[in-house]
This record gives structure tokens, sequence and C-alpha cells, in this order.
């Protein structure tokens, strides 16, 4: 990936801009990286993955390019700042939003979501994982119901794209945002929204797309319509590269390999006294980040032990998502949060096992 | 100028990613094309076209309507460095 990017930089040339062959080269780097989104997700059509510079940018023009003031919008308690913020700004503007609770575990119960639909509800948001829990949500049948109703369902992949299979048409879902620096294995600066045909949206961003430049109206086909100025083609060319990797891995087995490490990792900190971890005991029905506390020791203490004595790094803290931790029980001091990925070891977790039992003061 | 041997037709799409899917389902089908600048005086968009025989016009044309990939203008090499719009 680190080599794809470095060539790609070295390379320079703007995608779409022009005929040269430096240009080319960039517009077909966009190109095989949008094929590859379309195949790992079950998709014909590439040109309705939209490249964001992240997860967040892709959010924001979901929620802020399809609501309209009036509508009524449906997310779980236990979504990330990054639909959360951008719903009380659509709030103020007329936007009316309903928060369903998760449960202690942090998952949400599918039918708490469907009995708040309402005459007017335009949106439902769900994040697929919980960035904080580790929590799958019921997204396919909260969305297989918002179908039937006409109501759009927006998924924040963040925690499950390339890790978790996901077949956007079977999910019913219209909308879907994922970075491509998590588990797409892709650089910073890259990440995307897909956008189901028929789904209205104006962007957020209006500009050159490379097309149409008789016209000062924005394009309305896509992906122009929704992707104006220089993308960030190096990043992307890293992120095709990636996405490469993965559809030849296939995501059933990274998703395998991930249960087993989280279920070995929840298996070891039960077995650690006076330390706990939140969300779902059952490995399947959780993904890879797994928050914890350690009785008595603030979070941000227990990283800097981690990685002072055993070279691990962790987050510690609230991670980005208030009510996350709200509905944990862990606000405002947060938890420390271990994420296993497709290059974690077994001995890697058993290594971090240890340091663990070794900050409890217990032999290892 | 009489470069063109055998007549050729240019085809014009609505933005590069619509070039490129046409170009790799051209390909997929067999039919012998090339990815060229838009010549400057054929529209003011800037990007690509795909060069393609005009006698591969028909199987183009059946490849491109199945992939809902249309044109958005066809013309015809004129041998002499001009171009006439034509029907696709
Ligand atoms: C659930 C969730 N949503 C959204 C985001 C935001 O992603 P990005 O940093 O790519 O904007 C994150 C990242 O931490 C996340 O975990």
């Amino acid at each position: 990936m680190a080599e794809a990017v470095s060539a790609a930089i070295r390379r320079a040339g703007n995608p779409g801009r022009s005929g040269h062959v430096l240009s080319i080269r960039s517009a077909r780097d966009l190109f095989s990286a949008r094929e590859r989104l379309a195949r790992l997700f079950g998709c014909e059509d590439s040109s309705r993955f939209v490249f964001t510079g992240n997860a967040t940018e892709a959010l924001n023009q979901a929620v802020k390019g399809v609501l309209r003031p009036g509508d009524h919008v449906v997310a779980t308690s236990v979504e990330h700042n990054s639909v959360m913020r951008p719903l009380r700004r659509m709030e103020e503007g007329g936007v009316r939003v309903t928060i369903v609770p998760a449960g202690p575990d942090g998952v949400v119960d599918a039918r708490d979501m469907v009995a708040a639909f309402r005459k007017g509800t335009r949106m439902v948001v769900m994040v697929h994982a919980s960035n904080v829990s580790g929590a799958l949500q019921p997204v396919g049948a909260v969305a297989a119901a918002a179908r039937r109703q006409g109501i759009l369902t927006l998924v924040d992949a963040a925690q499950t794209a390339g890790s978790v299979p996901i077949d956007i048409p079977s999910l019913s879902v219209d909308l879907l945002a994922a970075p491509g620096h998590k588990g797409l294995l892709g650089p910073q600066g890259t990440g995307f929204l897909y956008v189901r045909e028929g789904v209205p949206i104006i962007p957020l961003t209006e500009g050159g797309t490379g097309s149409r430049s008789e016209s000062d109206r924005q394009p309305e086909f896509f992906p122009d319509a929704l992707e104006s100025g220089t993308p960030n083609s190096v990043g992307i060319a890293g992120l095709s590269v990636s996405l490469a990797w993965i559809l030849r891995k296939g995501v059933e087995s990274i998703r395998r390999k991930e249960v087993a490490l989280v279920s070995e990792l929840l298996d070891g900190i039960s077995g650690i006294h006076g330390v706990r971890f939140f969300g779902p005991p059952d490995p399947s029905a959780r993904v890879s980040p797994v928050s914890f506390v350690v009785e008595g020791m603030d979070p941000s203490e227990v990283g800097w032990r981690l990685e002072k004595g055993a070279g691990i790094l962790v987050r510690a803290g609230l991670h980005c998502s208030p009510n996350g931790h709200r509905t944990l029980g862990t606000f405002p001091t947060g938890t420390v949060r271990v994420s296993p990925g497709p290059f974690t070891t077994r001995k890697e977790v058993a290594r971090f096992l240890t340091a663990l039992r070794k900050i409890r003061n217990l032999p290892s | 100028m009489a470069r063109a041997a055998t007549p050729e037709m240019i085809l014009v799409f609505r933005g590069t990613h619509q070039v490129l899917s046409a170009e790799k389902q051209l390909r997929k089908g067999g039919v012998p094309m090339r990815l060229i600048p838009v010549p400057r005086h054929l529209t003011s968009e800037c990007g690509l076209a795909i060069r393609i025989p005009l006698a591969e016009r028909d199987r183009a044309r059946e490849i491109l309507s199945a992939s809902r990939l249309s044109p958005l203008s066809a013309h015809l090499s004129l041998g002499d460095g001009g171009y006439d719009l034509t029907p696709f």
C-alpha cells in the first residue's frame, strides 16, 4: 500500500483533468479503486461510490445532503460524533431528531428503532458496529423495515467495512459511509460514501469535476455530482491496492480471524480480577475494538503503562461518542480500547494479556 | 493527410468514470479501441474519449447500451483531422 502511494506521489497527474498519460494513470487508479469497492460491497454500479477525505466527510454529506427542514430522523444512542454533531446542527435548522437508547451491552433493539418511525420520518441512521462497545447493531432488520415504509437508511460502517461481510443490496441500505484507513487498510485521507441510485442528495461541495466544463452548474451524474476539486488520488491509489488484498483474502476469512482473536482477548480479560470489558460477551456479536476498564485506575494511566511496559499502543478515554459512553456507564472517564486487526497475532494478544496482569500486580 | 486508412469513430462520454467504464466493457466485448484525449474542437469537455473503427459501431452500441453507458455524442473521423457529428 505504502509503495503504491509513493509511486503515485512521484508520478503525480491530476485525474480526469486532462488527456495526457499521467492524468490517465491517475484516473485509472480512481476507477480501479471504485470498481473494487463495488465488488467488495456487492454492487453492480461502481459510479455510486463517491470518494471522500474520511468517514466524517461522507457522513456529513449524507446527513446534510438528504435531510431538509421538517424531516424526522431516527438514530441510535451509540452514534459517533461524526453523525451526532451533523444531526444536532440539522436540528437547529428544523430537522426533528429521535435518539433510540441502546441496552447496557451497547446493542440497540431493532423493534425500538422501528417503533420510533412516524409520519415524516425521512431517514434512519445506524452505526454498523459501535466504536466504543464493539457491538454489532441490527442494521439488516431496521433497514428492511425502513425500506418497506419508504424511509432511507444511512449506515456508518467505520468499524466494519473490510472486516465484516457487507452486501449492500441485500441489506436494503441506501447510503453507507466508511473511512479508507481502518478495516479497508488504506491510507489516511481516504473514505467513501455509497449512494443508491434514485436517492435525492444535494452536494455539500460544488466545483470542478473535469466534466461538463462548458457549464457553470454542477453535473447531476455520479460520481461527479458529489466529487468536486482535485481528489486524493495518491491516497486512493494506496487504497486500491489494499482493496485488492482484501478481495483476494476474503472478508469472511478476515472476519473469522478477528472473531478468534477477540474471543481470546475476552476470555483473557474475564480471567483477570479487577478488569472489566464492555459490549457483548459473544465475539460473533461484536467487532474488534474491545473497551475495558481497570478497577481503581484511570484509563490514561493504563494506556501509559501498556505503552511503557510492553510497547502496546491503545486508545484511552472517550472515543468520540459521549452517548455511547453514557450507555455503557463509562462517561466521563472513558475506557481503554484495544483493537486486534488482520495483522495481529495470537502471540501479541497473549503478550497484551500478560502486560494487563502485570498492571494488576498478578503473576503473568 | 490521409491518416485514417480505416474509417474511425470517436465516442465522447459524460465524465471520466463513464469513459473508463465504457473502455472496460468494450475491451471485455473484444471491440478494438483506444483511449484518446478529447479532440479540442469536438467539445469543450476536458478529458478522455474512445476511438473505435467505424465497422465496430453496431457491436459497440450493443455492448454500451446493455451497460447503460450511452455516449454523449459520436463523431466520424474524416481523415483530414476533421470530424462530423453522427448518430450512435
Ligand atoms: C463509528 C465511527 N464513525 C465515524 C468515524 C469517523 O471516521 P473518520 O475519522 O474517517 O472521519 C469513526 C472513527 O473513529 C468511527 O469509529
